[in-house]
């Protein structure tokens, strides 16, 4: 039943700010609804994706690719709707 | 972006006298605005508060960094207060919050900025023993050099 589960995949951040507090406030509760372990990578650097600090630390962008990377048993579900997040450019200040 | 750069000293709280979310919020403002005088302080509350009304910028481990854009500014300032037994700030973790920076970024200035400043002073504080230090820092001078300590490690 548990088998090892890991789906990674790129996104490009969409909002017109980039990832800035609020929508990355809203990745982070989407993030932790899975079960999953959802990790959120910039080039070389890996963060949390529950840690709105983490993932403000990234800068990321409008039009930055982020990867995210989620582990468990519902890490393809987290990762389709973590990234469509991304990709649908969330609110802006 | 050095945050000692855009951090106004006059607006460096060592201890806010607020218990209350809007209290700490404009006693913050405040403080910017006398120190910056482009600033309407009533205006930036209003600004500030509005923007708490989306979403809290209580953003976790005690820390929180509200923000607004306003018009007739020349740059992003930013400012400090700390509470030092925490207050309730609608935080997204549902904990006190002990550490604020306030930013205040041009109205017509891009996002980017913004957003790096919002990243450097999140970098800095996901670190816990610069936290650590804020949250002991003694007097100004602490504070200050605490900022200006991470502000030289990149």
């Amino acid at each position: 039943m548990s088998e090892e589960n890991i789906v990674e995949r790129s996104f490009t951040v969409r909002a017109e700010l980039g990832l800035h507090a609020r929508p990355a406030g809203q990745f982070v509760s989407l993030a932790s609804r899975f079960t999953s372990e959802v990790m959120v990578g910039r080039g070389e650097e890996w963060v949390s994706g529950c840690s709105i600090l983490s993932i403000l630390s990234l800068a990321a962008e409008h039009g930055s690719t982020l990867k995210i990377k989620a582990e468990g048993d519902d890490a393809e579900r987290a990762v389709s709707e973590l990234g469509s997040l991304l990709e649908a450019a969330p609110g802006d200040v | 972006m050095k945050i000692m750069d855009i951090l106004v000293r006059d607006a460096v709280i060592l201890d806010v006298a607020s218990t209350t979310k809007n209290g700490v919020l404009e006693e913050m403002a405040r403080a910017l605005a006398s120190a910056v005088p482009s600033i309407e302080p009533d205006r930036l509350v209003e600004v500030l508060v509005e923007r708490e009304a989306l979403q809290s910028t209580g953003i976790g481990e005690g820390v929180a960094i509200p923000h607004g854009k306003l018009p007739g500014l020349d740059g992003l300032v930013a400012g400090f207060a700390r509470c030092r037994d925490g207050l309730d700030f609608d935080s997204i973790d549902g904990q006190p919050t002990e550490l604020f920076f306030l930013l205040v970024v041009p109205e017509h200035a891009g996002g980017r900025q913004h957003l790096k400043a919002l990243a450097r002073i999140s970098r800095f504080c996901r670190n816990a023993e610069f936290r650590k230090k804020l949250s002991e820092a003694v007097d100004l001078e602490g504070i200050l050099s605490a900022i200006a300590d991470e502000d030289g490690k990149f």
